[in-house]
């Protein structure tokens, strides 16, 4: 199949417009040359750019052969590329006002591999782009059902299933609740050039009147950052719908350059719901959905990855375990004796705080209220205890739920199945209180940031034997999945009983683990936040579903890479 | 397979890069004293402070690590100021690389580094091998991933 033929002009126009202007400009401008060199230069960049897009387009090609996406690209250095369905994480398909306007749509297709995405197709037309989409989701399904052995359970072409779509009062709450510090500190960073500016028109300014100014322009800051911050959200959010077809789920947003995509169900590797207090306060929460690809819905440039925007807390709640049904979380607190922890982390910072002031205070001459920094300590003791308090985990059926924050709470549920390691940490402050810190790692990206699923400041026993319950879990769910596929694969006999030994010893640590949790002192079982589980019925079924799937997905004949490509030049 | 330590020739390893940093670090020192900023015996302080610490986190580092494989995973201990514990499922292996830098070719030792699809303990590297236990140790954990039956790892 081609590109659209509307992508010629668009992507020469995109590439060198800014050369062109630019000559443009530069060349009538000067002296010796004037309006005709200048045409006849950009003229003839432009004709080369459209001749090169030509090739390009001439030599693009992509196919949907029965088991692999071929791309066959490139002008100068041609290049072949073959992803295999399995292999595909997320089909995404993007149209910003431009390309709505003259018809085109951009594809981006995700594997697991590499930092960058592997399968780009720019820019076809918007029915080709949902067609390719749908055509992935159907072969995909066809591959994994033909190695099954049972191609009568693929129904043809699911129907879509509305799970979530946005009112514009959950919109409204989107941009008022979406407050980005990081804006700030951009603003802060832009505003301090004019700095000098200021204090050069204030020369004779008071004490009072410039902090004055100050209060005034963070108040300032704040506000345009809130305002920023609300139309991103609002321009991202806008439209947002959530649909279930099959294992796929499929979402669509945006105001200005409009997102759609899917999200195999059997590729999700980690689930992260936060909320903030003031959606706390109003009932609400975030709901994240992230594959191994890259976190869906992730523009790009502004790092939003949420699979729900924002949605009442309960339904945030049943839309989760609709996609992995972790049950009900009763968490485990760290030890009571963390609090200690935090509140001495607590006053050094404070105490940091009020001997900056009182420095500054006594050296510059300026006169502030350094002691005012001090007033901050009676706000120590309530800290410690909520950041003990928001923090936990929990050993579900089969997944480790964590939850960690005071100010952006984020609970984690991790498949035992997509865990890659487990990491036990103690720093050397740690080591004092005898705790540790439990990593799972999963091949998901916001792990890439360190923002892995952790169960922080846990009795150092108690995380011996979770790093060992997470371990003998992670193989014993190995096991579920095995039997069935042993039956179409090579019959090794040896290997299939040698695996299948471990399953009895697997219980021994689980049941373990679990005696420790009562007998483990100072934890408390925090059964007051859970959520409301209205939705326990549906849960079981579509667990079942998603657990097939994944089962036809781990086929170990393919060890490949995820692309193959072949360059040449 | 019982706990493993490493060789005992990587404290040399590590003992050298520690000289190597505390160069670099008190060379800023040392043109300082040379131009007479600071008194001269500025930079040897620093120098022998900073080789001092290098060389006792390396003696400790050397005595903190430990690897085993076990019957289904493979397990790390290690780490001086934060200590690390690291469960490698060996069904979650992607690929083993041995390998050999010039300081560790000049002590006559190799690593072997394990990779898998996470992304914090992507790439697990176990140093001071010998050669020939760093080949056996890639062997020996690319039969146990074969053996351990990886499937679609993401």
């Amino acid at each position: 199949m081609k590109l659209a033929p509307q992508s010629i002009p668009y992507r020469a126009l995109q590439k060198v417009s800014g050369v062109v202007l630019v000559i443009f400009f530069v060349v009538n401008d000067s002296a010796r040359l004037g309006l005709l060199p200048a045409v006849g230069l950009a003229g003839g960049v432009l004709t080369v750019a459209f001749a090169y897009e030509v090739a390009y387009y001439r030599r693009y090609e992509y196919e949907l052969t029965t088991d692999t996406l071929d791309i066959r690209s490139g002008v100068i250095s041609r290049r072949e590329r073959e992803i295999p369905y399995r292999r595909i994480q997320n089909v995404d398909v993007s149209r910003s006002v431009i390309q709505r306007a003259i018809g085109v749509a951009a594809i981006d297709l995700e594997t697991a591999g590499g930092s960058e995405t592997e399968g780009a197709i720019r820019f076809v037309t918007p029915e080709a782009a949902t067609h390719l989409q749908r055509e992935v989701q159907r072969l995909k399904r066809g591959v994994e059902s033909n190695q099954e052995g049972e191609s009568s359970t693929a129904p043809e072409g699911p129907d879509e299933q509305l799970l979530f779509e946005i009112s514009p009062r959950e919109l409204a709450l989107v941009g008022a609740l979406s407050f980005d510090g990081r804006l700030i500190g951009l603003l802060v960073f832009v505003g301090s050039g004019s700095v000098p500016v200021v204090s050069g028109l204030l020369p004779d300014a008071s004490a009072m009147a410039l902090s004055g100014v100050v209060i005034a322009a963070v108040g300032g800051l704040v506000l345009v950052s809130w305002v920023l911050g609300a139309g991103v959200s609002f321009s991202n959010y806008y439209g947002f719908r959530l649909s279930r077809a099959g294992d796929e789920l499929r979402y669509e947003r945006g105001l200005f350059r409009r997102y759609s995509g899917s999200i195999p169900t059997e590729k999700v590797q980690t689930l992260t719901i936060t909320d903030n207090p003031a959606k706390r306060a109003l009932g609400y929460a975030t709901l994240t959905i992230e594959t191994a690809g890259y976190a869906p819905g992730q523009g790009g440039e502004d790092g939003n990855q949420a699979a729900i925007p924002i949605a009442r807390r309960d339904r945030v709640y049943d839309l989760a375990r609709e996609v992995e049904s972790f049950g009900d979380p009763a968490f485990t607190r760290p030890p009571r004796r963390v609090q200690w922890r935090y509140g001495i982390r607590y006053l050094i910072v404070v105490s940091v705080l009020t001997s900056v002031a009182f420095g500054v205070n006594s050296l510059t001459g300026v006169d502030i209220p350094w002691y005012a920094a001090a007033l901050l300590l009676l706000a120590v003791p309530p800290a410690a205890y909520l950041k003990w308090r928001h923090r936990g985990y929990w050993l579900g059926e089969d997944h480790l739920l964590t939850r960690n924050g005071v100010w952006s709470r984020s609970v984690k549920a991790v498949p035992y199945y997509r865990m890659q390691n487990v990491i036990d940490r103690r720093s050397l402050f740690q080591r004092r209180w005898n705790v540790a810190t439990v990593v799972a790692d999963t091949a998901g990206t916001s792990s890439l940031v360190g923002d892995d699923a952790a169960a922080v400041d846990i009795d150092t026993d108690d995380a011996v034997t979770l790093c060992d319950a997470l371990t003998s879990r992670l193989q014993a769910s190995l096991n579920d999945r095995r039997p069935r596929q042993a039956a179409f694969e090579w019959v090794d006999t040896e290997v299939v009983s040698s695996e299948s030994v471990p399953e009895p010893s697997d219980t021994e640590p689980e049941s373990g683990s679990d005696e420790v949790e009562p007998a483990s002192k100072g934890t408390v079982s925090d059964s007051g936040e859970k959520p409301d589980d209205n939705d326990s019925g549906t849960d079981s079924t579509e667990t079942d579903d998603s657990g097939t799937d994944a089962v036809s997905d781990g086929d170990t004949a393919e060890l490949g890479p995820n692309a193959s490509e072949r360059d040449r030049e | 397979m019982t706990t493993q330590r490493l060789h005992p020739r990587v404290r040399i390893v590590w003992i050298l890069r520690a000289v190597l940093v505390a160069t670099v670090l008190s060379a800023p020192v040392g043109g300082a004293a040379y131009l007479s900023y600071l008194p001269t015996w500025a930079p040897l302080v620093v120098g022998g402070v900073l080789l001092t610490l290098g060389t006792a986190h390396a003696v400790i580092r050397y005595r903190r690590w430990r690897y085993e494989i076990r019957e289904d995973a493979l397990y790390l201990d290690r780490g001086v100021i934060t200590q690390v514990r690291t469960t490698v499922p060996l069904v979650r292996i992607q690929h083993v690389d041995s390998r050999r830098g010039p300081v560790e070719r000049a002590a006559g030792l190799a690593s072997c580094v394990v990779y898998t699809a996470g992304s914090r303990g992507a790439d697990v590297r176990i140093p001071g091998l010998t050669p020939a236990g760093a080949s056996d140790l890639r062997e020996e954990l690319k039969r146990l991933a074969i053996r351990a039956e990886g499937e679609d790892a993401v």
